[in-house]
């Protein structure tokens, strides 16, 4: 078992968009990276197992592996058949690093589902989720934005990207090429945080205040960029102030904090990490709290690539001690990004959910409730999914 | 020995039946006298109304009495609800013996034991079931007698409920000037006129969708394995679809009739249907899709809490006979094809075959309770003879 695989962390892909992101970072991150892929379209499944990916089938017996048609309600009912079958993938695993995309009927309908499972069971999860591009569609858009706050209210950080953000970056290209490319960009991206993460550098993001950055972050803005040759730190700070995912940079001078990874080859000077930190200052709120993190690498000699998370509903109260000499000295193995205790409740405080009292329940207002896994069972079933209905 | 006809009364949430029936020479139940009427005071299986209940009760026996020709002043009684739960109780003896080998005294001695369930003050129980031995370390025997072995067990399932739940019930009969013989649950009655003997054998579970309940047992290898009730039934359905689209209950029930689904109906796409104008109500369109997404939302749940109660009890791997769904729900359209995709099982609408007299009534699967409830009266008749009617010794009816 490589040292990835025994650090308790998963990359899973749920749903088409999701799988093949999930591909594509394992692609570029290298064969240790332990990571699975769920979906209810068995071709999908075949395209991503070929990848190397292990690929586990949703809803086997209710769509007989033909994929939800667009159907988020199919999606959720597929995860819930077949979220037994999750579980043997799960040994060991702390932290989940979720990548789906939004709009559909897998990746909207199960995302909820698988999260809502591991928060349970009490892992850590990040999702990573992109929303549709404009032109796929007004209703595609709603249901993106329908599922979202299901996400959001057990996942411990979400991560929204909207591909539209990424249209500049995908360039002149046809259109039908532009998801494609966009997704390749998003998993570029996280496989630079996972970097980050994994290989800490000279000057290193420590995991624990990553973790308090994040979860209680909620909400992240999430963008990259990257830069070479002569002036390549201000190349790299002005492309990711122009980087879309960022607002334009809207996202870091509103930003109360901002979490920085710069990657380097070993020709990184010190002058340049002042160079990027002072021009990033200047664009950021004054009381904006950095922190920043280094990866050194020999594969980006003479580059430089910054990835940057950025929260603008952080709090200072968030912030967290600093750390001990005796820890810094240590390799913090990569679980331990996003500890948490198993069971604790890791709610951000966001996001307000419905209550139903008397009047949700109709003609049984009066009478004893049933209860059922701490849940009322006579409050309609499709108010407690959260099911909209067509009208 | 001729038995006089029974009266098996169920007060349900959404009606009160009333059968009579006879019993021939060769054991076979034939229902003579069929009364019904809507039941009002009455939520999730359990009284809470007395009055409005007897007005139901009164109205059943008139109507079966007059069908079958008979004058009704006894009754069994079938109880439901949520509050019926079950224990198993293990029961053990040693082989005192010389030689070791189980007699017959040994096994009314273990019978004994298993049956002395130690429940709550408050509970009441209806039914012990004597399930299999176990002999040394060797489970599922159905007889020992005559077996070499130093320790028997025997467990027994004991069906209890609240008493004052049951009570009420009862006194809700008796305000209608009848007299309660028994009491049996509603899920075990209607076990005995859907269930075929190689159901039994294969392993089952039958689910009566009523309409303030979800009743369920399970057969494995012939012995009842798995037995409860669930507080969710037709009623909620009803009440999902009224609060989704702001309807009265009673048009909610009238739409839920005529085109409900448990399944969503892909075809159903973009179809309205037309709620008709009504004195304070307007006329009303509403989405074919909406609606089935409300019942199937419901039904999905329901079948999913059941399939983790049976999961719990450990029966779910042994249902190779798969699902029977009984009860006025079983009705409802594609509840069958729902079901299977939730248990993995296959899955058919159980009529109570076990019982005649019932093939010229309207959905008989909605009778089965009733039904069975007759034909448990026929088979508790000699244990409960003429002195004492609400003694209960209901051993081993279900073994074979």
């Amino acid at each position: 078992m490589s040292q990835e695989q025994q650090s308790g962390l998963l990359l899973l892909g749920v749903g088409g968009g999701g799988c093949r992101l999930a591909a594509s970072v394992l692609a570029s991150y290298g064969d240790g990276l332990r990571a699975l892929g769920v979906d209810t379209d068995a071709l999908s499944n075949r395209a991503a197992s070929a990848g190397g990916m292990t690929c586990l089938l949703l809803g086997g017996s209710r769509l007989a592996g033909h994929g939800t048609g667009g159907d988020a309600i199919q999606g959720r009912l597929a995860a819930q058949d077949d979220m037994q079958n999750l579980l043997p993938h799960l040994q060991g695993v702390r932290t989940v690093v979720l990548t789906a995309c939004l709009g559909a009927g897998t990746g909207g309908g199960a995302t909820p589902e698988i999260v809502k499972a591991l928060h349970d069971m009490g892992i850590a999860t990040v999702c990573f989720v992109t929303r549709p591009f404009a032109f796929e569609g007004e209703s595609r858009r709603k249901a993106a934005e329908r599922v979202l706050p299901m996400i959001e209210e057990n996942a411990d950080s979400l991560v929204t990207v909207a591909l539209d953000d990424l249209f500049s970056d995908a360039g002149e290209g046809v259109l039908t090429d532009a998801i494609r490319v966009a997704e390749g960009l998003v998993a570029a991206g996280i496989t630079l945080l996972w970097r980050l993460l994994s290989r800490p550098g000279f000057i290193r993001l420590d995991a624990e205040r990553l973790h308090t950055v994040v979860l209680k972050g909620g909400n992240a803005r999430f963008g990259f960029s990257s830069a070479e040759g002569p002036g390549r730190a201000a190349q790299a700070v002005a492309a990711l102030r122009a980087c879309r995912l960022l607002r334009s940079g809207d996202a870091l001078s509103k930003a109360n904090a901002l979490l920085l990874g710069i990657l380097a080859g070993q020709d990184l000077r010190l002058a340049e990490v002042g160079e990027i930190m002072g021009k990033l200052r200047d664009v950021c709120k004054s009381d904006c709290h950095i922190e920043m993190g280094t990866v050194i690498d020999a594969q980006f000699d003479g580059r430089i690539e910054l990835v940057a998370l950025a929260f603008e509903s952080w709090t200072a109260a968030a912030q967290v001690e600093p750390r001990k000499e005796a820890q810094l000295s240590q390799e913090p193995p990569v679980a331990e990004a996003f500890p948490i205790q198993p069971g604790s409740k890791r709610g951000r405080g966001k996001g307000s959910k419905l209550s139903f009292g008397a009047t949700g329940r109709g003609k049984f207002r009066d009478v004893e409730p049933t209860l059922f896994g701490g849940q009322d069972l006579d409050v309609p079933t499709f108010i407690r999914r959260g099911i909209t209905l067509e009208r | 020995m001729a038995i006089p006809p029974i009266a098996a009364l169920e007060i349900g949430t959404s009606r009160t039946v009333m059968c009579v029936g006879e019993s021939d020479e060769s054991g076979r139940v034939k229902i003579t006298g069929v009364g019904t009427y809507p039941t009002t005071g009455v939520r999730k299986g359990q009284i809470t109304d007395l009055s409005q209940a007897r007005v139901g009760v009164e109205s059943a026996a008139k109507q079966a009495e007059k069908q079958a020709d008979v004058s009704i002043w006894q009754v069994l009684l079938a109880t439901s609800g949520g509050h019926i739960q079950a224990a198993v109780n293990p029961g053990m003896v040693t082989i005192r013996s010389g030689d070791r080998v189980v007699s017959r005294e040994d096994i009314e001695e273990v019978t004994e034991n298993a049956q002395a369930v130690q429940i709550e003050a408050d509970r009441q129980v209806l039914h012990t079931i004597t399930q299999s031995f176990t002999v040394d370390d060797q489970p599922g025997i159905v007889k020992p007698e005559g077996m070499r072995c130093k320790v028997l067990t025997l467990n027994a399932m004991a069906v209890h409920g609240l008493k004052n739940r049951i009570d009420n019930a009862v006194n809700v009969v008796k305000s209608a000037q009848l007299d309660v013989t028994d009491v049996a649950f509603s899920g075990i009655c209607a076990a005995l006129a859907v269930l075929t003997p190689e159901q039994k054998r294969n392993g089952v579970v039958l689910v009566d969708l009523g309409g303030g309940t979800t009743n369920y047992i399970a057969y494995c290898n012939n012995v009842i394995s798995a037995v409860g009730c669930i507080a969710v039934g037709g009623d909620h359905v009803t009440n999902d679809i009224a609060l989704a689209f702001n309807i009265p209950l009673n048009r909610a029930e009238e739409i839920k009739r005529a085109e409900a689904s448990a399944v969503i109906d892909p075809e159903s796409g973009g179809r309205r249907v037309t709620l008709q104008a009504d004195v304070g109500f307007e006329e009303r369109l509403i989405s074919c899709k909406a609606l089935h997404t409300v019942v199937n939302a419901r039904l999905d749940e329901t079948f999913r809490v059941l399939r983790s109660k049976l999961d719990e009890a450990g029966v779910l791997p042994h249902l190779g006979g798969g699902v029977i769904l009984t009860g006025g729900g079983a009705y409802l359209r594609k509840v069958t094809d729902l079901a299977q995709r939730v248990f993995g099982l296959p899955c058919r609408i159980g009529l109570p075959i076990n019982v005649d007299g019932l093939d010229t009534v309207e959905q008989p699967a909605a009778f089965s309770t009733a039904a069975g409830l007759a034909l448990y009266g026929r088979l508790t008749y000699a244990d409960r003879g003429i002195f004492s009617p609400l003694k209960n010794l209901f051993k081993g009816v279900f073994h074979r």
